[in-house]
């Protein structure tokens, strides 16, 4: 079953079902998503989920400012058939060093002249705002009440159902096997139901973005690490805000379905496509746990899973295209903020690949900028 | 088997079921009864000659199935509740099915029950037509199921309970009900990994021990797949749900 398209997206995650709604909302027809499971199957429905507009670089304070507003009115605007359950609870993020601390009251200056409504509180303000956490553990936090959580599956059927509407098509259980190019050019995309022939592809695959890459010869700097994530039963509501901290490596938030999300990184944790869950995060999660909220050693953990970050250099994405292959478009190596930014993505990808003037300038965060040696280093990462 | 079980055979059933053009034309006795037993009043009591004469009083009755109208006699004659009426001119899709039932309580007329077969495991909803129980029938009450065609020669009692209703909970955990089941495979939701995800049945406090059975029966169902050969959800630790504070090394009896 051959056909042609115009655009062909890899990847039915939150960033491919937005890049392709954005595109179809923008006039362009004959859209394909490509996906290998199906929508959210991949790390954006195994993500904690969270969303925040704490950042410590300008950019990001503005990419996640664009994006949580537009989640505000995300049920309106893409005609959800489910609440995407926007919960915003805030994040509360603390500081345990007196260099967190001085990089935060930097970043409070920096997202405040964005308009973002953060503030610097003390170990004792705080408490007011998780009552349940051991304020002795750390020197201070910011808060920011913006910040919070939405289900990844109702946002991913949401954009993707949206899409639909605008006539995109999605091919499900589908699996992306080569890329044609001639010229320096991308021509098409062979998979196990057919050769699409096309002028543009859409690299946002996740953990298996420099799998695509390398199918069109083009090398992508980034690697997919594995994270892992655990869940307790639900209870009442206790917590409103995300809990988190870099230097102590935590972030612990209760859905609005009343059950608790946490996870931490490690710098360990094998860099293959791996998502198995192991004894040693269930022990060391659990353990900082019950040190920074005591109250929850009581709470019954039921599942732990894990999904992929797909890792830059310096944490940030790669967006637009590459020098050596015309067509071929990249929206990949999130580091772990992929769901957040989805919105973002969508939108200046679809300003990217139509030649327009992007909302938020991202020139910069082009593959290129590692060889370059151009790192953007994000201060505020898990 | 049938000794052992209780439950007749795929021959022992191929051997009383009447052809499937005599199925078309109307109602009809199918009789199942399967041992040799010094019983006759099936015999006795039809006024067709429908069934034939026993030369001895042990003999398993046979039916002239062009002689048999269906009227239902021997049915609340049989003391062994073996008999049973089967109309497939009902409706275009659905068979009427005469069960005798000495429970009670009896069903109401234009309620739905859950239809089992021979071996008691559910078949399908059934609405109840017609429930008679005259005096001439001698406390053997009989029920009218309208089924859906195919399982005329299924369908053989049932239970009162409609637990293929929309409201029947699936996942008690998560509280998904079938309704709601039904609606996300209509929506085109079609493993159990993506009905999971995106209902979060199977992923409360059991972790799916009776739900995931329960949906993949349902999606089988409706999608015509095998459920052996279904994809399974990922079994993810821990087996049995754990304190928090029992695997930081907790004082936690746990």
């Amino acid at each position: 079953m051959n056909k042609t398209a115009d655009v062909v997206i890899i990847g039915g995650g939150i960033s491919g079902c937005s890049i392709a709604y954005h595109l179809a909302k923008k006039g362009v027809k004959n859209i394909v998503v490509i996906e290998k499971q199906y929508l959210a199957s991949g790390s954006t429905g195994r993500c904690g989920a969270g969303v925040r507009m704490q950042w410590g670089t300008e950019r990001n304070c503005l990419l996640s400012k664009l994006s949580i507003e537009f989640f505000e009115n995300a049920n309106e605007e893409l005609g959800a058939v489910h609440d995407i359950e926007f919960k915003q609870g805030g994040y509360l993020i603390v500081a345990s060093t007196e260099k967190e601390v001085e990089q935060f009251k930097k970043n409070v200056a920096l997202q405040n002249s964005l308009g973002i409504p953060s503030v610097y509180l003390s170990p004792k303000e705080a408490k007011e705002i998780i009552p349940h956490m051991d304020e002795t553990k750390i020197l201070g936090a910011t808060f920011c009440p913006k910040d919070g959580h939405l289900n990844p599956f109702y946002t991913t059927e949401a954009f993707a159902n949206a899409a639909k509407r605008l006539g995109v098509e999605f091919m499900t259980y589908t699996t992306v096997t080569g890329i044609t190019t001639e010229n320096g050019r991308v021509t098409g995309v062979h998979t196990d139901k057919g050769y699409i022939s096309t002028p543009i592809v859409v690299n946002a695959a996740g953990g298996y973005s420099k799998m695509i890459g390398q199918m069109a010869g083009v090398d992508i700097p980034v690697y997919a690490q594995r994270h892992q994530i655990l869940v307790t039963e639900p209870v009442e509501p206790l917590q409103g805000p995300m809990y988190m901290s870099f230097s102590l490596n935590i972030y612990c938030q209760q859905t609005p379905h009343g059950s608790f999300i946490m996870g931490r990184g490690d710098d360990k944790e094998p860099t293959d496509l791996r998502i198995t869950s192991s004894w040693k995060f269930m022990e060391e999660m659990a353990k900082t746990c019950c040190e920074l909220l005591p109250i929850l050693s009581k709470l019954r953990v039921i599942r732990q899973w894990a999904g992929l970050y797909t890792m830059t250099q310096d944490a940030q994405p790669i967006y637009g295209g590459v020098k050596e292959l015309e067509g071929f478009y990249l929206a990949c190596g999130f580091s772990g903020h992929g769901f957040m930014l989805g919105p973002a993505t969508g939108l200046l990808m679809s300003e990217i690949i139509l030649g327009e003037p992007t909302t938020i300038d991202v020139s910069n965060l082009d593959k290129d900028r590692f060889a370059r040696g151009e790192l953007i280093f994000e201060p505020s990462v898990v | 088997m049938l000794e052992k079980t209780g439950i007749p055979t795929k021959e022992d059933i191929k051997s009383i079921t009447p052809s499937e053009e005599r199925r078309r034309k109307g109602p009809v006795a199918v009789i199942e009864c399967f041992q040799k037993i010094p019983c006759n009043p099936c015999y006795t009591s039809c006024k067709f000659g429908a069934i034939k004469e026993f030369k001895d009083i042990n003999d398993r009755p046979v039916v002239d199935f062009d002689k048999c109208t269906g009227c239902g006699v021997c049915v609340v004659n049989c003391p062994g509740l073996a008999i049973f009426i089967i109309d497939e001119t009902y409706s275009d899709t659905e068979a009427l099915v005469k069960i005798p039932y000495e429970f009670i309580p009896l069903p109401e007329e234009g309620s739905y029950v859950t239809a089992l077969n021979r071996e008691g495991k559910p078949v399908c909803r059934a609405k109840v037509v017609k429930v008679q129980n005259a005096k001439s029938q001698d406390r053997t009450p009989v029920v009218s199921l309208a089924v859906p065609k195919e399982y005329s020669m299924e369908v053989r009692f049932f239970n009162i309970n409609d637990y293929f209703s929309d409201n029947t909970y699936i996942c008690r955990c998560e509280e998904l009900t079938l309704g709601e089941l039904r609606e996300l495979i209509r929506m085109g939701y079609r493993t159990l990994d993506e009905i999971k995800r995106i209902s979060r049945a199977g992923m409360g406090p059991c972790q799916g021990r009776t739900c995931r059975q329960l949906i993949m029966q349902e999606l089988a169902k409706t999608t015509g797949q095998k459920m052996e050969e279904m994809p399974m959800t990922t079994f993810r630790p821990p087996v049995k749900a754990i304190k928090l504070g029992a695997l930081a090394g907790g004082d936690d009896n746990e």
